[in-house]
C-alpha cells in the first residue's frame, strides 16, 4: 500500500508537509503583496485591488449601487472559485486570515480555548445583501479585506489611528477565542460557504444516493434563515435610512454617492484617504452620527482638492465614490463655500483677498457695499467646484471665515 | 545735498534771528517767546527775483484751446540715480543706490517720507514672512525695523512670525535720519510731472514745485511713485487698472472704554488695530473699486470716506462705554492701492507663487499676508519696462498679474522691490549700461552685501 494521499504512509506525510510549506509560502507572499499594494496608495491605483478581491464587497456594492465597476470582476472571480473550492481564498490568500491565524496560534499557546458560538457570519451576509437591495448595505464594512486595508491609514491623519481599530479588534478576538473570527464571524468566509453550498449539496445528495450517510454540518434550515435575514436586513436598512438627516451632512470626497446610501456602500477601507495627495480626506470620528464612523470626510484647513486629481475615486472598491474624469469632477461640485462675515477680515476692512487669490476657478469676487461700507466675498456657484482652496487659504484663526459645506447644508440664495 | 542743506541752514538761521529780534523787541523771557512771536512779527525781507520766475511762460488760449508755449526749463540738479516718489519703495531704493556708490537724488511730492506707509497711515507691516514664520524681507527694510526698535514707542509686535505695527511719525523721522546718513539729495514738495526722453531713453524728470517747473537730469530714473507716473510719461507700456480706494484713520481713547458699562453687548465694529500709541488704533478702510488716477473720483472718495469715518466714530461714541472714543486723524494721503501696472520684461505671477518658481534673475523674495504661502521670488525683469530704457519701476506699480498685485503692494514687498531697483540702478550707472543689460550677478552680489534675502 503506497498511496501518496494516505497521510499515514511515509511519502504521504512528506507530501502533506510539502503542501503545508507551499501554502504557508503562498499565504505569506499574499500578505506581503497586499501590504505592498496598499502602501503604494499615493503613486498608483493598486490599493483598490485588495478590497476588490472580496466577492462580498462586489455583491454588496453591485446590489446597492446598481452599477457594475470593472474592479468588481475580481471579487466575482474569487466568488466563482469559492463555488468550486470552498474557502480556498481563506486558506491560500486572505491576508487578514493569516494575521488572525497567527494571533490564534499565540492565543492557544497561552492556553486560550476556542469559544462555542453559532456562525453569525451568515447572518451578517444575509442582512447586508438584503439591505443592499434597498441601497443601504448594512454591514459591508465588516469585510476582512476592507478592514485590513483600513488599518493602513494609521499614520495618515490626525484621526488615522482609528482606522486600525477594526483590525485590532479582529486580532484581539482571535487571541482571546482562537479561530473564532474566521470560522464563525467573518462575512467573507460565510459568503464563500454560502456560494459553495449548492454544489456541496448536490455532491452530498449524490453520496447519500450511494448509501454513504456521512453526517454534515452543512444542513441549515436554509429557507427560514434566509427569509428571516432578508426581512431583518430590509427593516434595518429602512430604519438606518430614515434615521439620517438630523445631523449635518458631512463633506464627502468628489464623486461620492448621495447620503445616506454612502454610509452603507462605503466600506471604510481608507483607500481614498491614503490616495489623496493633499491629505484632505480623513476618517470621521462620528461627529456626523455614529453611522458615519470611519467614513471619509474632507477637511480643508491646510490644503484643498486639486483640480485635476481624481485619485480617490479610482481606488474606491465599493462604488461609494463614483469613478470620475477631471471633467466629470468639475461638473460634480463637492460643496459650496459659505462666508461668515463676523469672522472675515474684510468686515474690519483688513487687507485680505486670499480666498480669491487661491480660487482656481476665479469664482470669488469682492463686492463693495455702500451701506455696509465694506467688501464682501461673493461666490459664483456656477464656477465653484467646492474644492476648498479658498478655505485652505483663509488666514483667520481659529475659525475660518470661508468654509465649504455640503449642498444640503448650504444656505440657499 | 550741500546746496540744499545750505539753503535749509540759511532758513533756520533766518528764523532764529527773527526770534532773537522778537525777543529783543519785547524783552520777554525765552519761555514766552513763542507766545509773542506771532503778534510782534518775524523778520521778513524782499527776495531778489529768481531766475526760475524769469523763465516762466504763462499758458495762453489759441483758437479756444489752452496752449502751453514751448519754453526752456532750468536744470535744478544732475545726478546718477533719480528716485521719484519717497514712499516705502522709493526711500529704500534711494538709500540702496547711494550705498552702492551712486550719487542719488530723491524727489517727493509731499513733505514727508513713507508714502502710504506713513502718510496713508498704513502702519501694519504685513507680508514680510512666509508659511512657517520665516522672515523674507531683510536688507534695508529690516534695518528700518531695527532702527524703529531703538526708538521709544515706535513699533509694536516685533516678534518672529508676527506682523509689527509702527508709529507713522517715528517712521517718518527714522527715514529722515537714514536718508541724511546715506547722503541722498532730497527735494520735497516736488511733483514729478514729465519724463525727459530722447530716443526711447529717459534722461531725467521735469518737476513742478513752488519754485516753478524745473528739470533734474539723471542717468537712471527709478519710478517709485506707486502710480507709475514717470514710466507712463516716458512712454513705457502699462496696464491701467481700477482697485479699491480707501482712507485710513486713527481713533483714540480706546484705553478709556468703560468695560463695566460696555458689559457683554457686542463691541462696535471697526475699532481697528493697536498702534504703538496707547489707546490709539488705526482703522483701515477698503473702499470701492474705482480709477485711482481720475481726479474727480479721487476727490469724491476723499469726501465720501471723510463723511463715513466721522459718522462711524459718532456711532461708536453712542455705544455704552465707548463715549470717550474720538477721531484722532484721517490719513493725509488717500489710500490708492493699484493704478498703473508696468508691462515689464517679466512679471510676478500667481502661477510662479504656486509652483515656487526660481528665477535666475531673482532680486528679492516676497512674503504673504497672514503667512499663508511659501516664498515667491521676484525676477529683475518685473522692474524693467519692455520698451523704454533707463527707467526702473519699484513698489506697487511693478510688473505683476492681478493674482499677485495684492501681495506685491504690501509694504515689506515694496521695501524689497525698492531695494532691488536701487541697487540695479547703481550697478547700471557704475557699469555704464542700460538697466536691461545690467550684470545680474553683480546686482545680486551687492544686494547680498546689503543683507537682502534672495532665497
Ligand atoms: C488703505 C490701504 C491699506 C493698506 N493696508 C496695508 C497693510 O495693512 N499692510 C501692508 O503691508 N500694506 C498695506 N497696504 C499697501 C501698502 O500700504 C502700499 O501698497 C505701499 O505702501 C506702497 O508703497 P510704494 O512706495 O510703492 O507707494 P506709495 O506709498 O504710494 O509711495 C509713492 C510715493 O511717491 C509719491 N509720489 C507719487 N507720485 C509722485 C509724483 N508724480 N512726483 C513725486 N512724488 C510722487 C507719493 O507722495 C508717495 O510718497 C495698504 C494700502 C492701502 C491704500
Amino acid at each position: 500500500m503506497n498511496n501518496p494521499l494516505e497521510p499515514n504512509s511515509e511519502s504521504g506525510r512528506t507530501e502533506a508537509a510539502r503542501r503545508r510549506r507551499i501554502r504557508w509560502l503562498v499565504r505569506v507572499s499574499s500578505l506581503v503583496v497586499a501590504i505592498v499594494l496598499l502602501l503604494a496608495a499615493r503613486q498608483t491605483r493598486w490599493p483598490v485591488l485588495v478590497p476588490a478581491l472580496s466577492p462580498f464587497v462586489a455583491a454588496g456594492s453591485i446590489l446597492a449601487t446598481r452599477a457594475f465597476a470593472v474592479t468588481a470582476c475580481l471579487g466575482l472571480a474569487v466568488g466563482l472559485i469559492a463555488m468550486l473550492r470552498p474557502r480556498c481564498f481563506c486558506r491560500w490568500v486572505c491576508p487578514l486570515g493569516l494575521c488572525a491565524d497567527g494571533m490564534s496560534y499565540v492565543g492557544r499557546r497561552c492556553g486560550r480555548k476556542p469559544a462555542k458560538l453559532p456562525s453569525i457570519g451568515r447572518w451578517i451576509v444575509l442582512l447586508t445583501l438584503a439591505s443592499a437591495c434597498l441601497g443601504y448595505p448594512l454591514l459591508l464594512c465588516l469585510d476582512p479585506l476592507t478592514m485590513f486595508s483600513g488599518a493602513f491609514g494609521i499614520a495618515e491623519s490626525r484621526t488615522g489611528w482609528l482606522t486600525a481599530l477594526p483590525l485590532l479588534l479582529v486580532l484581539t478576538t482571535s487571541f482571546v477565542w482562537p479561530h473564532i473570527w474566521c470560522s464563525r464571524i467573518c462575512p467573507l468566509g460565510a459568503f464563500q460557504d454560502m456560494l459553495a453550498y449548492p454544489l456541496r449539496r448536490a455532491r452530498q445528495a449524490r453520496n447519500q444516493a450511494g448509501g454513504n450517510r456521512s453526517s454534515s454540518r452543512w444542513n441549515p434550515p436554509l429557507a427560514r434563515r434566509t427569509v428571516l435575514g432578508v426581512a431583518a436586513g430590509a427593516a434595518l436598512a429602512g430604519i438606518a435610512r430614515s434615521s439620517q438627516g438630523s445631523t449635518p451632512r458631512p463633506l464627502r470626497p468628489p464623486g461620492a454617492i448621495d447620503e445616506p446610501e454612502f454610509l452603507g456602500v462605503c466600506v471604510r477601507c481608507g483607500n481614498c484617504a491614503r490616495a489623496c495627495p493633499t491629505h484632505i480626506i480623513e476618517p470621521s470620528l462620528g461627529r456626523h452620527g455614529p453611522a458615519g464612523l470611519l467614513t471619509p470626510i474632507l477637511h480643508f484647513e491646510e490644503s484643498y482638492c486639486l483640480v485635476d486629481c481624481t485619485k480617490c475615486t479610482q481606488v474606491c472598491p465599493s462604488g461609494a465614490l463614483v469613478r470620475l474624469s477631471p471633467d466629470g469632477k468639475a461638473s460634480r461640485p463637492i460643496g459650496l463655500p459659505q462666508v461668515d462675515m463676523s469672522v472675515c477680515l474684510l468686515a474690519e476692512s483688513r487687507e485680505c483677498t486670499e480666498c480669491g487669490r487661491w480660487c482656481p476657478h476665479a469664482a470669488i469676487r469682492y463686492v463693495w457695499s455702500e451701506t455696509e461700507y465694506t467688501l464682501t466675498p461673493e461666490i459664483d456657484a456656477q464656477k465653484c467646484t467646492g474644492c476648498g482652496a479658498c478655505e485652505a487659504a483663509c488666514p483667520t484663526k481659529p475659525n475660518k471665515a470661508i468654509v465649504v459645506v455640503a449642498f444640503e447644508n448650504a444656505a440657499s440664495g | 545735498m550741500d546746496k540744499h542743506m545750505n539753503r535749509r541752514e540759511c532758513l533756520r538761521a533766518l528764523g532764529l534771528s527773527g526770534l532773537t529780534a522778537g525777543l529783543g523787541l519785547t524783552g520777554a523771557p525765552a519761555s514766552h517767546a513763542q507766545g509773542v512771536g506771532e503778534s510782534s512779527g518775524f523778520q521778513s525781507s524782499v527776495i531778489d527775483a529768481h531766475k526760475v520766475q524769469d523763465m516762466r511762460t504763462a499758458a495762453t488760449i489759441v483758437d479756444g484751446k489752452v496752449i502751453q508755449p514751448q519754453r526752456e526749463l532750468p536744470i535744478l540738479h544732475q545726478t546718477d540715480v533719480l528716485v521719484v516718489g519717497g514712499g516705502s519703495a522709493g526711500v529704500v531704493a534711494a538709500i540702496a543706490a547711494r550705498r552702492a556708490g551712486a550719487s542719488v537724488t530723491l524727489v517727493e511730492r509731499y513733505g514727508h517720507f513713507g508714502g502710504l506707509w506713513t502718510g496713508g497711515l498704513v502702519v501694519l507691516i504685513i507680508g514680510h514672512i512666509v508659511k512657517g514664520g520665516k522672515q523674507v524681507c531683510q536688507g534695508i527694510g529690516e534695518e528700518m525695523m531695527r532702527r524703529l526698535d531703538k526708538l521709544d514707542g515706535a513699533i509694536i509686535d516685533r516678534r518672529p512670525g508676527v506682523s509689527p505695527t509702527v508709529d507713522a511719525e517715528a517712521a517718518k523721522y527714522m527715514m529722515v535720519e537714514m536718508i541724511e546718513e546715506a547722503g541722498v539729495d532730497v527735494f520735497l514738495h516736488c511733483w514729478g510731472v514729465d519724463a525727459i526722453v530722447t530716443e526711447n531713453t529717459v534722461r531725467g524728470v521735469v518737476f513742478e514745485s513752488k519754485s516753478g517747473r524745473q528739470a533734474i537730469l539723471a542717468k537712471i530714473v527709478v519710478d517709485a511713485t506707486g502710480d507709475g507716473d514717470l514710466f507712463a510719461a516716458a512712454g513705457a507700456e502699462f496696464e491701467h487698472r481700477s482697485h479699491n480706494v480707501g482712507l485710513v484713520s486713527r481713533i483714540g481713547n480706546l484705553d478709556r472704554v468703560d468695560a463695566e458699562k460696555a458689559g457683554q453687548a457686542p463691541k462696535p465694529r471697526r475699532l481697528g488695530s493697536a498702534t504703538p500709541v496707547p489707546g490709539v488704533n488705526w482703522v483701515n478702510l477698503t473702499g470701492p473699486e474705482v480709477d485711482g488716477l481720475d481726479i474727480a473720483t479721487l476727490t469724491q472718495m476723499e469726501m465720501n470716506h471723510r463723511k463715513f469715518i466721522w459718522n462711524n466714530v459718532q456711532r461708536t461714541r453712542q455705544t455704552p462705554g465707548y463715549e470717550k472714543v474720538y477721531l484722532v486723524e484721517t490719513a493725509p494721503q488717500l489710500g490708492v492701492r493699484i493704478t498703473r501696472i508696468l508691462n515689464g520684461l517679466n512679471r510676478v505671477r500667481l502661477s510662479d507663487l504656486r509652483e515656487a518658481t526660481k528665477f535666475p534673475d531673482v532680486v528679492g523674495v516676497g512674503g504673504s499676508s497672514g503667512a499663508t504661502h511659501g516664498e515667491w521670488q521676484i525676477p529683475y525683469g518685473a522692474l524693467v519696462p519692455t520698451k523704454v530704457d533707463n527707467v526702473l519701476a519699484a513698489g506697487r506699480c511693478i510688473s505683476v498679474d492681478m493674482g499677485m498685485a495684492d501681495l506685491v503692494r504690501l509694504v515689506p514687498n515694496c521695501f524689497v522691490t525698492g531695494h532691488a531697483a536701487g541697487v540695479a540702478a547703481a550697478v547700471a550707472v557704475r557699469d555704464n549700461c542700460r538697466p536691461r543689460d545690467v550684470d545680474i550677478a553683480k546686482v545680486q552680489k551687492v544686494l547680498r552685501q546689503q543683507e537682502a534675502y534672495l532665497g
